[in-house]
């Protein structure tokens, strides 16, 4: 079975991603990759296997908190370092916290700025055998 | 598929006509309202914004703890999140909320008009050079430091002392600047400290840049006068080569915004508290809360307000090396359109939160740099590229109409994904071109993105704004030369 998907959604103004994955790892990995395509303009390709490994641990209130912390994190990382995170791995995960290992790459170009990963509207739910969620990005 | 009236809750026939351009959604509508929300528009704006869901985000604005009066929408109200963009609203001091969503990530972020004193007329053939000039002076690409990096007892000094550091220790600005941008410049409630460590090293070496999206750096020719007076008090006159500056506080903005709301959301889950929207998350004015994002907040202001001084700086740089040293581009005025501000409003203390909205004082407001001080405060609205922007002067109706508050551009009508579908950049730059409309921005699809057509009637909003009161009309001004970022 597929890991996971995304697709963007309309909105006027923002960036409204639409993420499904098979458990809430995959879900939170598609949703960087989404952040990622956002960034980049196209799906993000693999990064160069130089590329150092960089640790991520965060810890929120709640699962929808974690989801906008983690975008958010790779969103502030992107601005100091200059990189886009295009390979994911979360490690562990729970309702309220996380560890990941990321790597990224420097593109000539970023095509979106993204400002932040926002609360409007964020929403995580199980269905079936797969995790949703849906998140808007300021760009 | 875009956003359609037929999926949005049917508001449009609930609201009632106040005013002139002025409309008004009472608190029946939602049983949690606890103002109304009015709106600045004519009918055809109301039906743009009923094809989203902004006004459903100004009727949630009105639920916020210590809000007065009512919530506004400007006539450039589009789809936000938290607050609608061009939303604004009024709490009551010391206890009403201050929301960071009411704000928005890219805090102060603004205008700034320059005027040259140049006609268009003794220059056009130079101005492919001063915009190529232009695109070389000001980083715009992604990994490309501004000219400037701070270090860190610096990029504090930024934070609380605003753009008098930047004129009188950086020395980059003349004196008088300081009269001619809105708040002189920072806001003394600013607090270093308050600023986090992360979002202090994503600013270091981001003053004198633009970013990308909607902002851009526009050299502009005076096409029309439409009020004589008021036009000779700003100093613009037809034929004149002005520069618009479109910009704000960066990464280190967007990062004081992250953690606030973080922050707040964190405190309001403790408490058991939950909002309509997360992204209205909230504190009482006077709790730690938010007196730290009130001081953090006003310190990004301070760095927003930088930021488009060292731009002012390189635009000045670039026509001193082109047209002489004696030419220097002279401030007409600075304002913001991400904030929060203390004003007072019938003798009561509120924290006026614009997010997309400018302010608009009317003439005689203490306020205001004595030079505009007859005429009303500046108000800038840009178009989007291809398209006219607009100066106009504040109006003391504002006060009781808006909250001394005005639109901020045009509005989106069109997402990003759509206007890419629909307008071929490369075709765009060549129709610009064609109109004589030089145009510095690397990449089509973006381009695309901030097509004329992905928002509304400029004219529209404008006639809007002046219709309701708030303020009016001065000049109309056309673009000769585009950089985006």
């Amino acid at each position: 079975m597929e890991q996971g998907t995304y697709e963007f959604e309309p909105h006027t103004s923002e960036v409204q991603v639409h993420v499904e994955g098979t458990d809430l790892g995959a879900l939170f990995e598609e949703a960087g990759y989404a952040l990622a395509e956002v960034m980049l303009g196209e799906e993000p390709p693999e990064p160069p296997p130089s590329m150092e490994e960089e640790d991520v641990t965060l810890d929120a209130a709640d699962t929808e908190a974690l989801l906008v912390d983690w975008l958010n994190e790779l969103i502030s990382r992107t601005d100091l370092r200059k990189r886009v995170y295009t390979h994911l791995t979360v490690d562990e995960i729970d309702e309220r916290k996380l560890h990941a290992r990321i790597r990224g790459f420097t593109p000539d170009v970023l095509k979106t700025a993204v400002k932040a990963a926002t609360f409007h509207g964020v929403d995580i739910r199980e269905h079936e055998d797969r995790f949703l969620a849906t998140v808007v990005l300021d760009v | 598929m875009e956003p359609s009236a037929e999926v949005q809750p049917p508001v449009t026939p609930r609201l009632r006509q106040v005013g002139p351009a002025l409309y008004e959604l009472d608190r029946s509508f939602r049983e949690d309202m606890l103002v109304p929300a009015r709106i600045v528009a004519d009918e055809e704006l109301l039906r743009q914004m009923a094809r989203d869901r902004s006004i459903a985000q100004l009727v949630n604005v009105t639920t916020l703890p210590g809000i007065q009066d009512f919530a506004i929408g400007m006539p450039d109200m589009h789809e936000g999140y938290g607050f609608p963009v061009g939303g604004v609203a009024g709490t009551l001091l010391p206890d009403g909320v201050i929301s960071p969503g009411g704000i928005g990530f890219d805090i102060n972020c603004g205008v700034r008009l320059l005027s040259t004193g140049l006609l268009h007329d003794d220059v056009k053939d130079l101005i492919p050079e001063l915009a190529h000039d232009l695109a070389r002076s000001v980083p715009t690409g992604f990994g490309r430091h501004g000219r400037l990096a701070l270090g860190p007892a610096q990029v504090d000094r930024v934070l609380t002392e605003g753009v008098p550091y930047v004129v009188r220790e950086l020395r980059m600005g003349l004196e008088e600047d300081l009269r001619h941008i809105e708040s002189g410049g920072y806001l003394p409630g600013a607090e270093a400290a308050y600023v986090s460590v992360r979002a202090r090293e994503r600013g270091h070496d981001q003053l004198g840049t633009l970013g990308g999206g909607n902002h851009f750096i526009e050299v502009q020719r005076v096409d029309r006068i439409l009020d004589a007076e008021a036009a000779a008090d700003f100093g613009l006159f037809e034929g004149e080569v002005t520069v618009l500056i479109h910009t704000g506080s960066r990464g280190l903005g967007h990062q004081v915004c992250t953690d606030a709301v973080r922050e707040m959301d964190r405190a309001l889950s403790r408490a058991g508290i939950r909002l309509v929207d997360r992204q209205l998350a909230c504190a009482p004015f006077s709790s730690p809360e938010g007196q730290a994002y009130y001081a953090s907040m006003c310190a990004a202001a301070n760095f927003a307000w930088s930021n488009r001084q060292v731009l002012t700086h390189r635009v000045r740089e670039v026509f001193g090396r082109r047209l002489g040293a004696e030419v220097q581009p002279r401030i007409v005025y600075d304002v913001a359109h991400n904030i929060a501000k203390v004003e007072t409003y019938g003798g009561r203390r509120l924290c006026v939160h614009r997010k997309g909205a400018t302010r608009a004082f009317g003439p005689g407001n203490p306020e205001l740099p004595e030079a505009w001080r007859k005429v009303g405060q500046p108000v800038f609205i840009p178009g989007s590229m291809g398209t006219s922007s607009f100066v106009l002067a504040g109006r003391s109706e504002s006060q009781s109409v808006s909250f001394s508050s005005a639109c901020h551009g045009a509005g989106r009508q069109m997402s990003r994904a759509a206007a890419k579908r629909e307008v071929v950049g490369a075709e765009l730059r060549k129709a610009l071109n064609a109109r004589g409309i030089v145009v510095e921005c690397p990449s089509n699809a973006e381009l695309a993105e901030e097509a004329p057509t992905a928002y509304k009637d400029v004219e529209r909003v404008v006639d809007a704004v002046d219709t309701a009161g708030i303020a009016r009309k001065v000049a109309r001004l056309v673009p000769v030369a585009v950089l985006k970022g």
